[in-house]
């Protein structure tokens, strides 16, 4: 049977009716029309649906929809921020960190989640950090030194504050 | 493919899902924590009929397939909003964790990685950091699989699991806890609710070694932890130089992937006990662990490999204890 399910996603509020066998990344792709969440093994290996729950990395194929109620979701949807890409995803684009793109924004997040952190990381622990995020396309390089580029802009722009 | 249908219950304190469980004992009842396992347990796989992984037979066809999903799941019980069930409190000389702390709480507690370093070790090789993120440590104990990373330093750290029905409470060994693959002494009633562990008072040390082919989510081949507790030192005993003898007071060993369950080495651990520490001795417990080791030979590894790495990483483990109670925690994980 359906219930109501208030959703918080991006900063913004959704209310909708969802069986609770509806996984957040279901409801995201299916209910609210966010698509940039992708559905790659709905088993928990490859990272592909990774969003971040109160600022923690998740898959969010293994998280019900209804467990998500009461806590601060965010997509690849809600990381640019007035029509401008985060640091993150620049250095994605700029270093060229992209190919197919399906892993991208659980990668983008992923790393988003661990520069908080992490603000000056080594090739190692980036590597760590996103060692549940699997790309099947760029051999990880690029994707290591984007997440390096990025630290970087974020430090300068830290700086500069 | 959706997940199988199910109704949800979410209660917000421990009586009252004690209650629930009390009035809902049927079967098709499952606890959901983290739900790293149970979702993926719950849903439905294809499966080609008489299929045999590489196998001629297989390739040439005809295609005909079923979808198979494990028992029945008519409710979900969700434990994530009960606050009894969450935080890691250090009382004296008890450290209690509650069974909903996820495996990320665990890596990342500095308690827990001063006090039961191996514990530390295992949750930070467990799955991949979004696994840690959002499974449990609870939910690894009572998944009961015998190559779980928090389970083998669990079993080496003597940790006592707390199991609550609303007909009380009662404490079990984690040794006792398991009885097979995925079977645990649970009644349909009851959850687990806390993870107690009690410290000792002289210098201590532990450690857990996973061997496994890749460094993310991966199942060990071969899992080692063990614990030691040393006697008070005297400077210089012995007379022979510079050199501290280490005499044990305590020792436990426990392997994981050897055996259907988590297996604990207690005739390695009544070896070392009141002997020194050095390199035969620490030689000599790996060997019997080896010894009683009874892998199974399968995809991740032979029966002989894994018997023999168990000497290895035991011996490795050992010494990794001795180091830690000497000078304190590394805090590099994950080598």
């Amino acid at each position: 049977m359906k219930r109501i399910v208030n959703l918080r996603i991006n900063g913004l509020n959704y209310e909708i009716a969802l069986e609770p066998r509806r996984t957040l990344a279901e409801a995201l792709r299916y209910d609210l029309g966010l698509t940039g969440t992708k559905i790659g093994c709905s088993i928990g290996d490859c990272g592909a649906c990774t969003v971040l729950i109160d600022g923690v990395p998740s898959f969010s194929c293994l998280v019900l929809a209804v467990e998500a109620e009461g806590h601060e979701i965010m997509t690849i949807e809600g990381v640019a921020e007035g029509g401008k890409l985060h640091p993150v995803q620049q250095s994605f684009v700029e270093i060229g960190a992209i190919q197919c793109g399906f892993c991208t924004p659980g990668m983008v997040l992923t790393a988003l989640a661990f520069l908080k952190d992490n603000p000056d990381p080594s090739d190692a622990q980036i590597r760590r950090a996103i060692s549940g995020n699997l790309c099947r396309c760029t051999g990880y390089q690029k994707i290591v030194d984007a997440i390096k580029d990025a630290a970087k802009r974020m430090r300068e722009k830290q700086g500069v504050l | 493919m959706r997940l199988p249908q199910f109704d949800y219950y979410s209660p917000r304190d421990l009586p009252e899902a004690l209650d629930w469980l009390a009035e809902h004992q049927a079967q098709g009842v499952r606890v959901l924590a983290g739900g790293t396992d149970l979702l993926v347990d719950i849903r439905g796989k294809v499966i080609p009929d008489g299929h045999r992984p590489r196998c001629q037979q297989h390739r040439s066809g005809p295609w005909s397939a079923r979808i198979v999903s494990s028992e029945p799941t008519d409710c979900l019980i969700a434990l994530s909003r009960i606050p009894e069930l969450r935080g890691i409190s250090l009382d004296g000389h008890h450290l209690r964790i509650g069974a909903m702390v996820t495996i990320a709480e665990l890596e990342r507690s500095p308690v827990i990685r001063e006090l039961l370093s191996g514990l530390s070790d295992g949750a930070a090789q467990l799955g991949s950091p979004l696994v840690r993120n959002r499974g449990t440590y609870g939910g690894n104990l009572c998944n009961a699989r015998p190559a779980a990373d928090t389970a083998i330093p669990t079993l080496s750290l003597a940790g006592k699991l707390v199991l609550a029905s609303k007909r009380g409470e009662r404490t079990v060994d984690h040794d006792d806890f398991v009885t097979g693959p995925g079977e645990t002494v649970l009644e349909a009633d009851e959850l687990l609710k806390e993870i107690i562990f009690d410290l000792p008072d002289n210098t201590h040390g532990s450690a857990y070694i996973k061997l496994a082919n890749r460094k993310a989510l991966e199942i060990s081949v071969v899992g080692a932890a063990a614990a030691l507790t040393f006697e008070p030192m005297k400077p210089n005993a012995g007379g022979r130089g510079s050199g501290k003898t280490m005499m044990i007071e305590e020792a436990w060993i426990a392997l994981g992937s050897v055996a259907p369950k988590p297996l604990l080495i207690t005739e390695a651990g009544e070896y070392l006990k009141g002997k020194e520490f050095n390199r035969q001795t620490a030689a000599e417990a790996a060997r019997i662990a080896a010894e009683t080791a009874r892998p199974i030979t399968d995809h991740r590894g032979g029966l002989e490999y894994r018997k023999m790495m168990v000497e290895v990483l035991v011996r490795r483990a050992l010494n990794r204890c001795r180091d830690r109670a000497l000078s304190g925690v590394d805090h590099e994980v994950g080598s």
